[in-house]
């Protein structure tokens, strides 16, 4: 028996001494965190900096750069004391925790903030990329396609089939070999899909590590989703922004200008002939005569009523990025030059500026209409198209947008980007923000060829199918170096090159889910969470010790192991702490105090029944073991399924619920078992204190 | 101190009335559900819901006239906890739309001098809403019946794993309808709730039937409804403290643990003490009472019913 115990006791007291030495870095951050926050205080009270300020300045390095510069007290000797006594030991407590956070239990998103963010490949998109040759049969197969994928539940590779067959075509029409069967086909789409989805993961990874969140996370989800967590973020929507771009990046050579009067001499006929067959001016037609802003103005414009421009075709669905969303409907303006609207209806919309075409910002998705309707597609030769520059620009007191006419073949794709830089401009672009391109060898091969032909021409740079800048070619370039000018800010330069270096996405990807938890509410659930659980040991605690007496403390004890050991558990895992697996710690605890009133009890009728303590003690334990092992098993189960189905905070519950189960058992049967037999060995007990 | 330290109160002469109030109550409760709705949250609908902290109070209408400028004026909005914090959920009727951005567009606009900080966004596209509801009824259906599984296995008696089974659904049901007439909101972590309230249950049944497996073994004299009365009896202390404490733990929890978790603390907190009833009143007087039956049916009256 004494051995039996020896060995017990030492097993017990190894397993206390490892979850000491595991907890250990998370009870020295937590130390180091307080402390640091006097300093976020001080820091905060003496400069203009808040908290989010001083944080993403620690994060980046350059905290006494900014403590300088946002100082709100006198230059000089202050400062430097200032800087001396606040910034000095902060830097250095944030370094100390950074040493030992990897080894802490890591915070959920729901305690330390940050983002969850699920993007959905679109397939539809990626099949349309993947199509041979498009028409517009095959146009209206992919709208249904989307909308069924948008409507229901069923799998993506089901619907497509589906809806081919329902519209009567083969899929060999557009897909694979003519000779291919469709089943063939199908599976080759879903290697496609596969292929696209990991290229994916492998392009979003690549442009998260560039952005210096600490520990981001990854993941596929299923066959087409992808599940990004971002903890501690602090501009999401920059995040959400770079990551949800498809950064296709094209060289377009712009379109002969003989061809391009051709095809907007074309357009205009084929306009005109729609709207003389659509009955031309309706009675109603309201002419506002636009006298208040005739100043300034690039030619005479009155308002024309949209539904004499398009005839009763109802305007179609709004485009998301447009900012005028106001004039999807029927009702508005657009702004029309009347002298010729009536013979070129098209150019009436359109303004000249500088030898470009202007569209007035309100026209904009007007002329993308009459540019998308199948008729004006007829006549735009298929080498051709027309594209939007990404952002509108002031001339006199309107906005406009610039429409070119370029060579739909791209000379170069963002592929044969080696590398991309963010820097400041010089000469032409001195002060202003660009971005350096350096090509891969055969990029460099082809773009000296490219401007060898074609020098005196203009090349577009497209991104996304917006023109970002479209400079002119003014000699052969053999360095394969190559700059995008045009950017806004240093933080627009520097997502562009993330975004470049790191590659496009083989197809778009969309936001189905985010959850995103600010700082401030996540330290809030930190505090409500610490909380409770001290109230709630506090409370168990007291009330077992006055129940059960002295074996209560006993009891006591193992519950405040159980603890300990749980939290070791979590932190040797790596496992995420959340709010909910705060609650699922307190409710385990609570669970595990049912183990000891299971033995407790026993112990109590045996003793009455008149059995020595000894033997009370022994069938107390055994009789319960049975009990504990039927109940804490099923609860086991539940939170099994609970992991599964569950995601991020619930599944911290359902973890921590197990894993304070299973230590549960660990605790109340061995440890307070051992604590007995001790106490029963070496002292001579009359009463049993229960 | 002991509660109950040799209690002998006679459950089994109520079975018959407390098996009909169960009934009842369920039924009224099935009604109360139908009655009140469900009311989801955006977890299981679809939508985007922000929460703002500002610096000044703020009133709703004036929200609401600010959201109406973007067409969101028919927004869920409202307050949490103080007049400086605002919840405002929408409903996603198009999918990949950027509501979050044009609203806190729109906010920004409209109250320019009092700043705000985002404490939480969270946007469920329509199609995860859908999936989201039935991964949730399947959760529920798949531990019900493991539980059920396991406790066949473990009792060897097929009823005693259904009556489990219904006192689980009374559990559930009950809970789900003080959610539905309060218009509490359902979310993932209430769900998550629920099956833990599967969990805990379970625990309580196990403990009580243990005991009559045990007591089936030694009290070959009694009837079997005598037996599982002295059952009960017998493990009324230990309901009775594991209950309480662990009660007294959620209490703590549902007071001080913040927004956040409040739903899904509120939903633990019904479900154990209801939990706690049910194993007493609600699968016990099953037991009994098939057991009853079954014995009208054959000559024979010893208690040769759920052994090992």
């Amino acid at each position: 028996m004494r051995r039996k115990n020896l060995v017990r006791t030492l097993i017990i007291l190894m397993v206390i001494g490892w979850s000491v030495v595991v907890l250990y870095p998370t009870y020295n951050v937590n130390q180091l965190e307080s402390k640091a926050e006097v300093y976020y205080a001080k820091i905060q009270e003496s400069t203009t900096l808040n908290r989010n300020e001083i944080r993403a300045a620690l994060n980046s390095g350059n905290l006494q750069l900014q403590a300088r510069n946002h100082f709100k007290g006198v230059d000089g000797a202050d400062l430097d004391s200032f800087i001396n006594a606040n910034v000095q030991p902060l830097i250095e407590l944030d370094d100390k925790i950074k040493e030992d956070e990897p080894k802490a239990i890591p915070l959920g998103l729901d305690l330390q903030g940050g983002t969850y963010l699920v993007y959905e490949v679109d397939l539809p998109q990626l099949m349309q990329n993947l199509a041979k040759a498009k028409d517009s049969d095959f146009e209206a197969a992919i709208q249904a396609i989307t909308a069924r994928v948008h409507s229901t539940n069923d799998d993506f590779f089901d619907i497509l089939p589906a809806v081919f067959q329902e519209k009567g075509f083969r899929l060999n029409r557009y897909f694979g070999g003519t000779r291919d069967t469709d089943t063939k086909i199908i599976d080759d789409l879903k290697l496609e899909a596969e292929d696209a989805v990991n290229r994916t993961l492998e392009v979003l990874r690549n442009r998260i590590d560039q952005f210096g969140v600490s520990e981001p996370s990854i993941t596929k989800q299923g066959s087409h989703r992808i599940v990004i967590e971002l903890a501690g973020i602090q501009d999401v929507d920059r995040a959400k922004r770079i990551i949800g771009t498809t950064a296709l990046l094209e060289f377009q050579l712009e379109a002969e200008p003989e061809k391009a009067s051709a095809i907007r001499n074309a357009i205009n006929r084929v306009w005109k002939r729609k709207i003389d067959k659509m009955g031309g001016q309706s009675s109603d037609s309201t002419f506002q005569a636009d006298t208040s802003s005739t100043q300034g103005k690039l030619r005479e414009d009155t308002e024309v009523n949209l539904r004499d421009v398009f005839g009763e075709t109802a305007i179609k669905e709004d485009r998301p990025e447009s900012q005028d969303s106001s004039a999807a409907n029927a009702d508005s303006t657009v702004l029309v030059d009347q002298e010729i609207f009536q013979d070129r209806p098209f150019d009436a919309l359109l303004a000249d500026l500088g030898g470009d075409i202007a569209v007035p910002t309100k026209n904009r998705l007007a002329v993308e209409n009459i540019l998308n309707s199948p008729e004006v597609q007829s006549v735009i030769p298929n080498d051709s198209e027309f594209l939007f520059s990404n952002r509108s620009h002031p001339a006199g007191d309107q906005e406009y947008y610039m429409l070119y006419i370029l060579k739909k073949e791209p000379e170069l794709v963002g592929s044969m980007i080696a590398d991309a830089r963010p820097s400041i401009g010089s000469e032409l672009q001195a002060g202003r923000w660009i971005v350096n391109m350096e090509l891969t060898a055969e990029g460099a091969r082809i773009f000296s060829r490219v401007t060898e032909k074609n020098v005196g021409k203009r090349l577009a740079i497209v991104l996304d199918g917006r023109v970002v800048s479209i400079p002119n070619i003014q000699e052969k370039i053999p360095s394969g170096r190559a700059q995008i000018t045009g950017m806004a800010n240093d933080k627009e330069a520097k997502d562009l090159a993330i975004v470049l270096r790191a590659g496009a996405l083989p197809a778009p990807v969309e936001v189905i889910e985010e959850r995103t938890v600010g700082p401030s509410l996540g330290q809030d659930s930190i505090n409500k969470g610490k909380f409770s659980a001290y109230v709630g040991m506090a409370l168990i605690l007291a009330f077992v010790f006055i129940y059960y007496k002295l074996s209560g403390l006993v009891a006591d004890f193992a519950l405040l192991l159980n603890l300990l050991i749980t939290m070791a558990v979590l932190a040797a895992f790596h496992a995420t702490l959340t709010l909910p697996g705060v609650a699922g710690l307190i409710l385990s605890v609570g669970m595990a105090v049912d183990a000891n009133v299971l033995i407790f009890e026993r112990i109590r009728e045996e003793l009455r029944m008149g059995k020595t303590i000894r033997a009370a003690i022994d069938n107390g334990y055994g009789r319960a073991f049975t009990t504990i092992l039927d109940s804490n098993l099923t609860t086991l189960l539940t939170a099994v399924i609970l992991y599964q189905f569950g995601t991020g905070p619930i599944r911290g519950f359902a973890l921590t619920l197990s894993i304070g189960i299973i230590v549960s058992m660990f605790t109340a049967i061995l440890v307070t078992r051992v604590v007995f037999d001790q106490a029963t060995d070496r002292f001579a007990i009359k009463k049993l204190s229960i | 101190m002991k509660f109950f330290a040799t209690p002998n109160i006679n459950f089994a002469r109520l079975n018959r009335p407390i098996l009909l109030v169960a009934l009842s109550v369920s039924l009224i409760c099935v009604g109360l559900v139908i009655a009140f709705g469900l009311t989801y949250g955006i977890d299981f609908l679809g939508g985007t819901s922000i929460e703002l902290r500002f610096e000044k109070n703020l009133e709703i209408a004036d929200v609401r006239a600010a959201l109406s400028q973007v067409g969101f004026g028919n927004a869920e909005i409202k307050t949490l906890g103080t007049p400086t914090e605002i919840l405002i959920r929408v409903q996603d009727i198009e999918p990949g739309t950027e509501i979050s951005d044009a609203i806190q567009a729109e906010i920004t606009k409209a109250f320019p001098d009092n700043p705000y900080s985002v404490q939480m966004v969270e946007k469920v596209g329509p199609k995860i809403g859908a999936e989201l509801r039935t991964d949730a009824l399947w959760a529920i259906l798949v531990s019900s019946l493991t539980i059920m599984i396991y406790i066949w296995w473990r009792f060897k008696s097929l009823i005693s794993g259904v009556g489990a089974l219904a006192a689980l659904a009374f559990d559930v049901l009950i809970t789900l309808a003080v959610f539905c007439v309060f218009k509490l909101e359902i979310s993932l972590s209430v769900i998550a709730a629920f099956l833990t309230i599967v969990g805990y249950s379970i625990n309580d049944k196990i403990v009580v039937y243990d005991r009559i497996r045990e007591n089936l073994k030694i009290l070959r004299r009694e009837t079997f409804e005598n037996l599982v009365n002295i059952s009960i009896n017998q493990t009324l202390s230990r309901t009775v403290l594991t209950g309480g404490t662990t009660l007294m733990v959620l209490v703590v929890l549902y007071l001080f643990g913040g927004e956040v978790i409040h739903n899904f603390s509120l939903a633990l907190l019904l479900g154990i003490i209801i939990g706690t009833y049910s194993s007493m009143f609600v699968a016990t007087p099953i037991i009994v009472e098939w057991h009853n039956r079954r014995q009208l049916n054959r000559s024979r009256v010893v208690a040769k019913v759920p052994a090992n």
